[in-house]
């Protein structure tokens, strides 16, 4: 099957076949046609090749597996297991209300304008402290900022059960507060139970997951 | 490999050398799911592609006459 990873791999060697030509025959520029070619394989497929590399190397660090494989992560992909739904990141992750393979991603990116770009500059960040800095134990990670009710209502706004929901009726001014961002969807008494990672060994796992 | 006499061709040799291990870097670590294969695409195979590229762009920018009459051949 030709998936990107194959065809840009494709494109890698043949790109590597066309330059060990002109490494091995160098005087072949010398021509019109030699000069068109070693254009295209000294600088345009070079060029084509790491942009595309570079673009997929991105899109993958969506995926869940991409955060899990830092050790320091694994309590929080075990966290998405939890046989209890009180645990927000478990239910949604369980019942696909986030992309299973871009669970992290989908509710930890910044829907904001350059949101992705900043998602990726933290990554990078994280990337820093993980091989040269001195990273925290899981339960003392924290988040940069107050985790913002606008990722919360890139879904959730204008759903029935969000809006018509009895808890978020009970008081006419929570959901206003709550799309105001003045009232936190992970406020004390409504969803505060996220990942919880220091309480994961006296919890039961959900195993048909795994 | 033998690198040529000509100073145009050698540097065009060089070049595509390392572009050559540019790429075999970044083919190494395309596949790779963990970021210190992202690491290693961006920061050695990018930076070794990037070398190759503009090594062959100033060998472009300072080719002798006889290679730029040559061109239009």
């Amino acid at each position: 099957m030709l998936t990107p990873t194959v065809f840009l791999l494709t494109l890698v060697f043949l790109n590597i076949i066309l330059v060990g030509v002109f490494v091995a025959r160098p005087s072949i520029t010398a021509t019109r046609g030699g000069k068109i070619l070693a254009f295209l394989g000294l600088f345009l497929l070079p060029l084509l090749c790491a942009a595309m590399g570079t673009s997929q190397h991105l899109e993958r660090s969506k995926e869940t597996a991409f955060c899990l494989s830092c050790h320091i992560m694994e309590p929080y992909g075990r966290s998405l297991f939890v046989d209890d739904p009180s645990y927000l990141a478990a239910a949604h992750f369980q019942n696909h209300r986030v992309p299973a393979d871009e669970a992290c991603y989908t509710c930890h990116t910044n829907y904001a304008m350059f949101g992705g770009v900043r998602a990726k500059l933290h990554g990078l960040r994280h990337i820093y402290v993980q091989y040269l800095g001195a990273p925290p134990s899981p339960e003392k990670i924290k988040l940069y900022e107050p985790f913002n009710n606008r990722e919360c209502l890139h879904c959730h706004a204008g759903a029935r059960s969000f809006e018509e929901g009895a808890v978020h009726n009970a008081d006419p001014e929570t959901l206003p507060a709550v799309e105001a961002n003045k009232l936190s969807c992970l406020s004390s008494g409504c969803h505060e139970v996220v990942h919880n990672v220091g309480q994961l060994n006296t919890l039961k796992f959900w195993k048909a997951g795994r | 490999m033998k690198l040529s006499a000509d100073p145009l061709e050698r540097r065009l040799q060089l070049a595509g050398v390392l572009i050559i291990l540019g790429l075999l870097v970044e083919a190494i670590s395309l596949p790779g799911i963990r970021p210190v294969a992202f690491l290693v695409f961006v920061g050695v195979g990018g930076l070794l592609l990037g070398a190759g590229v503009l090594l062959y762009l100033y060998s472009l920018v300072h080719a002798g006459p006889s290679r730029q009459a040559g061109s239009s051949e």
